[in-house]
C-alpha cells in the first residue's frame, strides 16, 4: 500500500488526513458545442422537415407570412412548454393546460372588454395562471391525488368556470395594439413573441442548468428519496413548478388573444396536447428526472412545421396526425433503446 | 377481502351517493324521478357505462395503464358502421364489421404498450389522435345520415324490452355481468389483479403479464365499438366526433369506482355504481339546463372530492387495530 | 488499532417504536477513533433503524447520542453530515442520470451568494479524493447510471470524505461486489482506519469481519446480545452470538448426505454463457439430491437460474430437462415444463403484498382450480390454500389475511408452500432463508430434505455458508461467473468451499 503525497504537505497519522491541493486542476467536463444525441437527432429531423416542406410547398412555406405564423404559433406553444418540461422533470405532469389557458383568456377577455388597458390587463393574466397553477399544486401535494387525476379533474373544472366567465358568449373586443405589439411588430425579424419566448426559454436553460435549484429540479426527479434525505424540499420545487406552468399559461393566454383576438368557451381545446407533445418528443421522460429545455424547443418547432405543412401542402389533417405520431412514438422507441443500452 | 377480490366499502359509498343524487334532484324537480326521464337516464348512462368496463381493465392491469382512445375507438366504429350500411351490407354484417373494427383497434393498443412497451399514456394518446383522424377520412368531415336504416337496427338504441331501454337489458347488463365474472370468477381476472399488483413477482410465477394486459386494450375497444354502435343506432346517425368527452368521463367513473390509478385493486362493479352516478348527476345537470360542460366540471369536482376525502379515511382505518 | 482515548460516537439506551413494534429496545454501542467496528445480526434484528437513527433520518424515542463526548441531536440528517457521519448503502442511492460530480454535490453545492453552481470548484474539491481513491478524474462528467455498482460504491465513498466524514458506516457493502472490488474497499477501509476515522461495517459474513474488524457487536431482536473484539471470537462464538438459542444444531454439515448419482441428472446445464454474467457454466443437478451453489454475490448463480427458467435468456449453451433440451421462452413455459424458482427478494419479486395468503398461494396453479366454462372454484382455493398453510405451519389467522401483513419468516414459508404445491421436476430456491430468524430457517430446511426425499431436485442458492452445508448433497461453487469447484463427500469442507468461492489466496492480512 503506497502512500502518496504528490504535494509534499507532511503529514501525521494515515494515508488520507485532510484534503491537500494537488496542485492540478481538475478536468474539465468535455463541450459539445453541437447537440448531440437526442437533440441532434431533433435538429436533423427539423431540418429535413423544414426542407420538405418547403420544396412541397413550391416555395410556399418560405413567405413571410407563413414564417411569422410558424414562428407564433411556435412561441405560444413553447411559452408552457418551457414550464411543462419543468413539471415533469419533477415526476409529475398536468393535463389542465388546456383548460386553463380558456379560463385565463376568458377572465383578461373579460377586462379588456370593460376597457381595461393592456399593462393593466398583464398581471391578470400572469396571476390567475399562477393561481391556478396553485391549485392544481395543493391537490396533488397536499391533497396527494396523482397528478394525472388532479389536473384531469381541474381540467374539467376550469372550462366549466370558462363558460360560466363568458356565458356562453364571444369576447371580441380585445384591444389591436394586443396584436400589433406582440404579433405584427417584430423584433430582429422575429416577431415580438417569439423574441420573449426566446428569452424565457433561455432564461429557463441557464436556471436549470447552472443554477443551484435548477438543478436541484433535476435530482428530485432522478431519486426524490435521496434529494429528501440530501436537504432538499421536493414539496416547494414541485409547489415552483406547478405554479410556474400556470403563470406562463397566463402568459400564453395573453398572447393568443394577440394571435387570435377572440376569447370562446373552447379557447385552448387541445393545447395541452400540443404541449406535451413538443415536451415528450423533446426527449423529456414522464418519469422525471432527464430531459433539456433545448429539446423541448426542437419538439415544439417540428409539432409546428408538421402542422404547418399539413396545411400548405394540402396533406390530409389525418395523415399529418399519423406522421406526427409516427415520429413521437419513433423517438420514444429510440429514447427507450438508449435507456436500455446505458443502464446495466 | 373476499376471495374473489371483491371490496366492499366503495361500492356502499357509491350506492349512497347515487340516492343522494337522486334525492337531490327530485326535491328541486320531482318530475325526474317520472319513467321517461329515468329511461333517458339510463340511456347516457349505458354508453359510457360500457366504455368505463373496458377502461377498468386496462386500469386495473396497472403499470399506469390508462386508454386515452376509447372515445375515438367509439368514434371511428361508428363511422365504419355507418358506411358498411351505406354500403348495403345486411346490418348485422354491418354490426359485426364495427366490433371486428373495435376488436383491431383496441389491438393496436394491445401491441403497442405490450409488446412494444411504449408507455401507455403516450401510445393510446398516438392511437387517439390517429382514429380521430381515421374517421374524419371515412366520413370526409360530415355526419352519415342512418335514419333510414332497418327499424331493427334502430332499435338497438331506440327500442325497448319489457319497458326498459333495449340497450340497458339485453347489452349493458350482460355485459357487465360478463365483465364482473371474468373480473371475480375467472383465471383471467385473478392474473390481472395480479398483474397489477406486482408484475414482476407475476411474471416469476408464471403469468403472461404481456398477455394478460394486452387483452385488457383488446376488451377495451371492443366495448367502445359496441358503445359505437348503441349510440349510432339511437341518434340515427354515425357522428365522428362521437364520444368526445369519453376519455375523461370513463376513468372519472373509473376511479371513482375504486379503482386505484396504479392497478391491482378495484371491481367493474363498483364502476357500474360509479357510472350510475354519474348517469344521474350528468342527466340531472342536464335537465335543469346545464349544458355537457358543467357536466364534465361537476364529474371533475366529484373526483377530486371523493379522493380528497378517502385518502385520509383510508389511512386512519389502516391505524385501527384490527379485531 | 483503536486508540485508548474516548469513543468518537457512543450511544446509550436508543430505543424506537413503530407503531406497536419495538425496533430498538434499548442500544448502546461505543465506536473508536481508528477503529472498524462490525455490527452482526439478521434482518429485522434492527440494524437498519440503529443506522437511520445514527444518520439522523429518524430520531429515537429514548436515548442518546454523544459525538466526540457531545451529546448531539439528528433533527434531520444534515445535522448528522454536520457531525461528521455519512452513510454508503447498500444499494447506492444515487441520481443516475447526473454525474458523477453532481452526485458527490446534490444538497452541498459550491455555489455563489446567487445559487450558481461553481462545478469547477467543486471538481477541484473532489479530486485529491479521487486520487486517493485510485478512481480516474475522467470520472467525474460521467452519467451515475452508466458506472457499475462497484464504482458506483466508490463514489459514494468520495463523497463521505469530501464532506469531511469522521464516521463512515457501510451497510453490506460486498453484497453487490466482485471479489477483486471487494479486495479493493477493504484496503480503502483499511486507509480510513490507519487516518483515524471510525467505520461502523454491518454484514453477515463471518469470514469479512475476522478479515476487517477490530471490535463486533451483535444485535439481536433490537437489543446488543454480545460484544467483543474480533480477536477474541472464532466462528463457534459468532454464530453463538447471533443466532442465541437454536443455533446448536444450524450449520452442522448433514450427516445423512445422499450420494448423488450422476448418470440420469434432472437438470443439466451445459456451457451456458451470457456476456458480462456467466461463461462456460456446467451444472449437474440429480434428482432426489439437494444441490447447494455457493458463491459471494455477484457469482452469477441467479442469472444461471433465470436463464434456466425462462426470465433471462443466455446467449449460448444448452439447457437440458431429463436428458432433452429445453429453452422456455418464459417462466410460464418453464413452469409448464416442471421447473420452479422461488426469486432472492420476496418483497419485490415473489408477494403480492396486498392479496390474501390464498391468492399468493395458488397463482401458479390457478388451472387446477377450474370447474366448467373458465369458472375458478374458491372453494377448493381455500380449502387449497388450508392445507398449505397447516402443512408448512404458516402463522397466520386465515387464508384471507393480506400477505404482506405477515412476518417475513412466513412470508418465505408461503413462497415456498407456493411451489412446493405443483408438481415440479426441478426446483430452485434462490437465498430461501434471507432475512428470516433461526427457528423459520431451520423449518424450511426441513421443508427442502423431505422434497428432495420425495424425488425432487432441488438447487438452493445461497450465500451463506453454514446453510449450504447444512442442508446440501453436493455443493457447485461459482466465482465471478464460472464454475470454480463441485464440492462432494469429503471434499464438502466449509474451508475449501471457502477458498474456492473467494479465489485462490484465501485469507488475506
Amino acid at each position: 500500500m503506497s502512500v502518496d503525497n504528490p504535494a509534499g504537505t507532511p503529514r501525521t497519522i494515515g494515508a488520507f488526513g485532510p484534503a491537500p491541493t494537488t496542485g492540478r486542476p481538475a478536468p474539465r467536463p468535455p463541450r459539445d458545442y453541437l447537440p448531440r444525441g437526442r437533440e441532434g437527432l431533433l435538429l436533423v429531423t427539423l431540418a429535413i422537415l423544414v426542407l420538405a416542406a418547403g420544396f412541397g410547398s413550391h416555395g410556399a412555406f418560405w413567405s413571410r407570412v407563413n414564417l411569422d405564423n410558424l414562428l407564433v404559433g411556435s412561441a405560444i406553444t413553447l411559452i408552457p412548454a418551457i414550464g411543462m418540461t419543468v413539471v415533469i422533470l419533477t415526476g409529475g405532469i398536468d393535463v389542465s393546460t388546456g383548460s386553463m389557458l380558456g379560463l385565463c383568456t376568458a377572465i383578461g377577455g373579460t377586462c379588456f372588454a370593460a376597457g381595461w388597458s393592456i399593462a393593466a390587463t398583464i398581471p391578470v393574466f400572469l396571476l390567475s395562471g399562477a393561481a391556478f397553477g396553485l391549485i392544481n399544486a395543493l391537490l396533488i401535494i397536499n391533497g396527494r391525488i396523482p397528478p394525472v387525476i388532479a389536473t384531469l379533474g381541474t381540467l374539467s373544472i376550469y372550462r366549466m368556470f370558462v363558460f360560466i366567465v363568458l356565458g356562453g358568449n364571444w369576447i371580441t373586443q380585445i384591444p389591436p395594439a394586443l396584436t400589433m405589439i406582440f404579433v405584427v411588430d417584430h423584433l430582429a425579424f422575429l416577431p415580438v413573441v417569439a423574441v420573449i419566448a426566446l428569452v424565457l426559454l433561455a432564461a429557463g436553460m441557464v436556471f436549470l442548468r447552472y443554477f443551484r435549484w435548477g438543478r436541484h429540479v433535476y435530482a428530485l426527479g432522478n431519486n426524490e428519496e435521496a434529494a429528501r434525505l440530501a436537504g432538499i424540499k421536493p414539496e416547494r420545487i414541485k409547489l415552483a413548478a406547478y405554479v410556474m406552468l400556470g403563470l406562463l399559461t397566463g402568459l400564453a393566454a395573453l398572447l393568443t388573444l394577440g394571435q387570435s383576438p377572440m376569447a370562446q368557451t373552447s379557447t385552448g381545446s387541445g393545447f395541452v396536447l400540443q404541449v406535451i407533445a413538443a415536451v415528450v418528443l423533446g426527449g423529456t421522460a414522464l418519469s422525471g428526472g432527464r430531459g433539456t429545455l433545448l429539446g423541448t424547443l426542437l419538439g415544439t418547432l417540428i409539432v409546428q412545421v408538421v402542422d404547418d405543412a399539413i396545411v400548405l401542402l394540402h396533406i390530409q389533417p389525418f395523415w399529418g396526425g399519423v406522421a406526427l405520431g409516427a415520429v413521437i412514438l419513433a423517438s420514444i422507441g429510440a429514447g427507450a433503446k438508449r435507456e436500455a443500452m446505458e443502464t446495466r | 377481502m373476499h376471495a374473489s377480490g371483491f371490496e366492499r366499502t366503495r361500492p356502499v359509498l357509491l350506492l349512497a351517493m347515487a340516492v343522494l343524487a337522486l334525492l337531490g334532484f327530485a326535491i328541486g324537480h320531482p318530475a325526474i324521478l317520472s319513467g321517461a326521464n329515468l329511461s333517458s337516464m339510463a340511456v347516457f348512462g349505458v354508453e359510457i357505462g360500457m366504455i368505463a368496463l373496458g377502461q377498468t381493465f386496462v386500469i386495473c392491469g396497472g403499470d399506469t395503464g390508462i386508454d386515452l382512445s376509447v372515445g375515438a375507438t367509439m368514434a371511428l366504429s361508428q363511422v365504419i358502421l355507418g358506411r358498411l350500411l351505406h354500403g348495403g351490407l345486411p346490418w348485422p354484417v354491418a354490426v359485426g364489421g364495427a366490433l371486428a373494427s373495435g376488436l383491431a383497434l383496441g389491438g393496436v393498443n394491445a401491441a403497442a404498450v405490450s409488446r412494444f412497451r411504449i408507455p401507455p399514456i403516450i401510445a393510446t394518446l398516438a392511437t387517439l389522435f390517429a382514429y380521430d383522424g381515421l374517421a374524419l377520412v371515412v366520413t370526409g368531415g360530415v355526419n352519415i345520415d342512418l335514419t333510414k336504416s332497418p327499424p331493427a337496427f334502430l332499435a338497438i338504441g331506440q327500442g325497448t324490452l319489457a319497458g326498459l331501454p333495449f340497450q340497458l337489458l339485453a347489452l349493458y347488463l350482460p355485459l357487465l355481468a360478463v365483465f364482473a365474472f371474468v373480473q371475480h370468477g375467472t383465471r383471467y381476472g385473478r392474473a390481472l389483479y395480479l398483474t397489477g399488483t406486482n408484475d414482476r413477482a407475476a411474471t416469476l410465477a408464471g403469468v403472461r403479464v404481456a398477455r394478460v394486459r394486452g387483452w385488457a386494450y383488446v376488451a377495451a375497444g371492443l366495448v367502445a365499438a359496441i358503445a359505437g354502435v348503441v349510440s349510432a343506432a339511437r341518434l340515427g346517425t354515425a357522428r365522428p366526433d362521437a364520444g368526445a368527452q369519453a376519455n375523461l368521463i370513463s376513468i372519472a367513473i373509473v376511479v371513482l369506482g375504486g379503482t386505484g390509478i396504479f392497478g391491482g385493486t378495484g371491481s367493474v362493479i363498483g364502476t357500474a355504481m360509479a357510472t350510475v352516478v354519474i348517469a344521474i348527476v350528468d342527466y340531472g345537470l342536464s335537465y335543469n339546463d346545464f349544458n355537457p360542460i358543467y357536466q364534465a366540471g361537476v364529474i371533475g369536482t366529484i373526483l377530486i372530492a371523493v379522493i380528497l376525502i378517502e385518502t385520509p379515511f383510508v389511512a386512519w382505518r389502516a391505524r385501527r387495530p384490527r379485531a | 488499532m483503536p486508540t485508548p482515548s474516548s469513543p468518537r460516537v457512543e450511544v446509550s439506551g436508543i430505543r424506537k417504536r413503530f407503531g406497536g413494534v419495538t425496533a430498538l429496545g434499548g442500544v448502546d454501542l461505543s465506536i473508536g477513533r481508528g477503529e472498524v467496528h462490525a455490527l452482526l445480526g439478521e434482518n429485522g434484528a434492527g440494524k437498519s433503524t440503529l443506522i437511520r437513527v445514527l444518520t439522523g433520518a429518524i430520531m429515537p424515542d429514548e436515548g442518546e447520542i454523544r459525538i466526540d463526548g457531545a451529546p448531539r441531536r439528528f433533527a434531520h440528517p444534515r445535522d448528522a453530515q454536520a457531525a461528521g457521519i455519512a452513510a454508503v448503502y447498500q444499494e447506492p442511492m444515487i441520481y443516475p442520470h447526473l454525474t458523477v460530480l453532481e452526485n458527490i454535490f446534490t444538497g452541498n453545492e459550491i455555489a455563489s451568494a446567487a445559487g450558481i453552481v461553481r462545478r469547477q470548484e467543486m471538481a477541484e474539491a473532489a479530486l485529491p479524493w479521487f486520487d486517493r481513491l485510485e478512481l480516474d478524474p475522467a470520472l467525474l462528467h460521467r452519467r451515475m447510471g452508466e458506472l457499475s455498482l462497484g464504482y458506483q460504491q466508490l463514489v459514494l465513498i468520495a463523497k463521505a470524505l469530501v464532506q469531511d466524514a469522521q464516521v463512515i458506516i457501510f451497510d453490506e457493502p460486498t453484497s453487490i461486489l466482485s471479489q477483486a472490488e471487494t479486495d479493493r474497499l477493504f484496503t480503502i477501509i483499511g486507509r480510513l482506519r490507519a487516518d483515524g476515522r471510525s467505520i461502523v461495517y454491518i454484514t453477515h459474513r463471518l469470514d469479512e469481519i475476522r478479515r476487517i474488524s477490530d471490535r463486533v457487536t451483535v444485535l439481536t431482536d433490537g437489543r446488543v446480545t454480545g460484544s467483543a473484539a474480533a480477536d477474541d471470537l472464532d466462528e463457534e462464538r459468532l454464530l453463538d452470538l447471533m443466532a442465541g438459542k437454536a443455533h446448536r444444531d444450524y450449520g452442522k454439515p448433514r450427516e445423512d448426505r445422499r450420494i448423488a448419482n450422476d448418470a440420469d441428472p434432472a437438470l443439466r446445464i451445459e456451457k451456458l454463457t451470457r456476456a458480462g454474467l456467466y461463461d462456460g457454466v456446467d451444472w449437474s443437478i440429480p434428482p432426489g439430491t439437494v444441490t447447494g451453489v455457493y458463491g459471494l454475490v455477484g457469482s452469477g448463480r441467479s442469472e444461471v437460474a433465470l436463464a434456466a427458467f425462462g426470465a433471462l435468456p443466455a446467449d449460448s449453451g444448452r439447457v437440458l430437462l431429463h436428458g432433452r433440451p429445453i429453452s422456455p421462452r418464459d417462466p410460464a413455459q418453464a413452469i409448464a415444463l416442471g421447473i420452479g424458482y422461488l426469486p432472492e427478494d420476496r418483497k419485490l419479486q415473489g408477494i403480492f403484498a396486498t392479496k390474501p395468503l390464498e391468492a399468493n398461494l395458488t397463482v401458479s396453479t390457478l388451472d387446477r382450480f377450474l370447474r366448467a366454462a373458465m369458472r375458478l372454484d374458491f372453494a377448493a382455493l381455500r380449502g387449497e390454500a388450508a392445507r398449505l398453510i397447516a402443512h408448512y405451519r404458516i402463522k397466520a389467522r386465515d387464508e384471507t389475511v393480506a400477505i404482506g401483513t405477515l412476518s417475513g419468516g412466513n412470508q418465505q414459508k408461503a413462497l415456498f408452500a407456493r411451489w412446493a404445491g405443483q408438481s415440479l421436476k426441478v426446483l430452485i430456491l434462490d437465498e430461501p432463508t434471507r432475512g428470516i430468524d433461526i427457528g423459520t430457517k431451520a423449518e424450511i430446511h426441513d421443508f427442502i430434505r423431505s422434497l428432495a426425499a420425495g424425488g425432487l431436485a432441488v438447487v438452493v442458492i445461497s450465500s451463506d455458508l453454514p446453510e449450504v452445508l447444512a442442508v446440501s448433497d453436493r455443493v457447485i461453487v461459482m466465482r465471478r461467473g464460472t464454475v470454480v469447484q463441485v464440492a462432494e463427500g469429503e471434499a464438502m469442507q466449509a474451508e475449501t468451499i471457502l477458498a474456492a468461492a473467494v479465489g485462490a489466496a484465501a485469507r488475506a492480512a
